[in-house]
Order: structure tokens, then sequence, then C-alpha cells
């Protein structure tokens, strides 16, 4: 088993960050993204949103990876299950891969509220676990290739997180000035734009490791 | 928007997703009473108000975005059985529930 965790802080509140998590498929950083759906939305009693996304990944293996396993196609099925309780200011997210859980079995945590010091700004807690059940000779050798490549796309979807930001932004301003009416930044996003300059996001602690993350539930349901 | 994993549902996928969008932003703005005229600062609202004003948003939702819901869920089921995704799901919520995470409130409530 190893672990990751990483906490960052967006400039945006909390309801733009979550609006943005929401709307955060597809990005030019996101191609890998074949598909997402909405297969279940529900109100709590206490007037939160529980929502149940299956989303459809495409990746490419290692080259060490077993033959024969997988086949031809590297598709990944994963469900995305959240809470957005908008009264107490925290979005949680839970993602984990629904095939191919011999393999690899990928589970990220991510934690949504606003910053403790500056409720104008949004924590952003991410924490992941990546188990492989799979031979012994690999196993090691399998959860450091997920390792890796968690990191690498943590990174990855930073960037494609922060166009969607942004364009949320510069929507919410077009509209202060009257130049758009009644489209949704929604409608644009993904489709018209091309990667470009963008301010570096700020990356706070990463901690990675191996064995058991002890506080995982903690960090999870505070 | 993202595609759905049935492409004759997209469209419909599309039609929810921007009815969603446009009611979500809203619904995620805090609650708060009306600022007072002459500028003073909103006032935090009583539970009962509180309530009430979660009952409508969520009135707004249904009224708006449900039948387009109940279209692009019918458009899938199909898809998740014929793909096996519903056995996959429900392996998956049997191995590991579904979210619930703990709170002040739902605490108290047990």
């Amino acid at each position: 088993m190893k672990f990751f965790r990483q906490t960052h802080v967006y400039d945006e509140p909390f309801p733009t960050v979550t609006l943005a998590f929401f709307l955060r498929y597809p990005n030019p950083y996101a191609s890998h993204i074949a598909s997402v759906d909405v297969i279940d939305r529900t109100f709590t009693e206490r007037g939160t949103l529980v929502t149940t996304r299956l989303i459809l990944k495409r990746g490419s293996l290692p080259r060490w990876a077993p033959k024969g396993i997988l086949g031809p196609r590297t598709e990944t099925w994963v469900i995305e299950e959240s809470e957005v309780d908008p009264s107490r200011g925290a979005t949680q997210v839970r993602t984990r891969n629904l095939d191919h859980v011999k393999i690899m079995k990928v589970v990220e945590y991510a934690h949504l509220r606003p910053h403790p010091d500056d409720p104008t700004r949004t924590l952003h807690e991410t924490t992941a676990t990546i188990h492989s059940n799979f031979s012994r000779l690999l196993q090691n050798r399998i959860e450091k290739f997920g390792l890796n490549k968690f990191r690498q796309n943590v990174e990855k979807s930073r960037y494609g997180f922060s166009m969607v930001l942004r364009a949320l932004r510069s929507h919410r301003l077009q509209v202060l000035d009257g130049a758009v009416g009644g489209v949704g930044p929604w409608e644009s996003i993904g489709d018209t734009w091309e990667p470009q300059s963008f301010s570096e996001p700020s990356s706070g602690d990463t901690v990675e490791g191996d064995g058991e993350l002890p506080s995982l539930w903690q960090t999870w349901r505070r | 928007m993202a595609h759905s994993l049935k492409p004759e549902c997209t469209p419909l996928k599309h039609k929810y997703d921007a009815c969603f969008n446009a009611w979500f932003e809203g619904y995620l703005q805090p609650l708060s009473a009306p600022a007072l005229a002459g500028g003073a600062a909103a006032k935090p609202l009583t539970q009962e108000a509180r309530e009430a004003a979660q009952r409508g948003k969520r009135e707004e939702y249904e009224r708006t975005c449900g039948k387009v819901w109940e279209a692009y869920r019918g458009c899938l089921s199909g898809a998740l059985t014929e793909k096996r995704l519903d056995d996959l799901l429900q392996q998956a919520r049997e191995e590991n529930p579904m979210l619930e995470p703990e709170s002040p409130e739902s605490a108290r409530q047990r």
C-alpha cells in the first residue's frame, strides 16, 4: 500500500471551487476522459447534495505490465461519489476505480472547504491510497508505478482545474459587463480553449509513503 | 461538456448538465437574510428560515431539471446493464458502503 497526501490553496471562494470541480471535464489537460455520466443524485435530510458519477478513463500501461490480462483495451471505469454541503461549506469526494481492482486499486479522497484563515480562499486536501493485490513479485512495482502516475496526474489535473476556474471568473466579469447573457460558462469549456499561459499552481505539502495511512478516515470524515 | 457513455444519450446529458449547472451555482451560494435597505450587513438565518430556503432550492431543482433528469436516466439505464456496469457498481457498493460523511447534525440525530 502506498499513500499520497497534498494540500492546495485556491484563491477563489468555496462556491466557485466546488462549481469548478463539477465542471472540470472536459478540459485540454484531460483528454483521457472518454465519458462522464451522473448515475445518481439525491438530497439528504440535511439539505446536502449527494452525487454519483461514472467516468470512463483511457490510460496507458507500462511496458512491463502483465500481458493478456487487460486485453487490447486499457480503459477503466471510475466511480466518483460526492457530497456538497453549502451551509457548512464542505465538499467531500471519493473516487475509485471499479475494474482491474486486482491489479491496482486507487482510492482518492478530496476535501474542499473555506480556508480557516481566509474564507475568500479555498483549501483542497487530497489523500489517496494505492494498493495492488497482484502477484508478490509485481505488487511493489505496480504500486510504485501507480503512485508516480498519480502524482503526475494530480499536477496535470491542477492545470485543467485552474483553466476552468479562470473561465468561471472571466465569464462572471463578462456577465457584469453585460457582454454575455444567459450562456453558462460550461457551454464553452473544452470546446474553444487552447492551453495557454497560466499561473503555476502553488502546491502545499506533499506526503507520500508506504503502509497504511492511519488518519485517512479521520481526514475524510472531518 | 463531456460525452455520455452511451453516445445516443449525450444530447440529453448535455441538456441535463446545463440545467443542473445553472441551478447548482445558486445552490452553492451561502444562505443569508436579505440585507436591509440602507446597507446593513446580511444577518445569519434562523434554523427554520434556513430549512425553508433549502427546501425551496430543492423544489426549484425538481421543478426545472426533474423532467430532463428522468429522460437522461431512462436513456442511460439500459446501457449500464448492457455494459455490465451495474454488476461492478453493486460490487463496489457492497465492498465499500456509499459515502456517508459524519456531521454534527447527523450525529445528534442518532
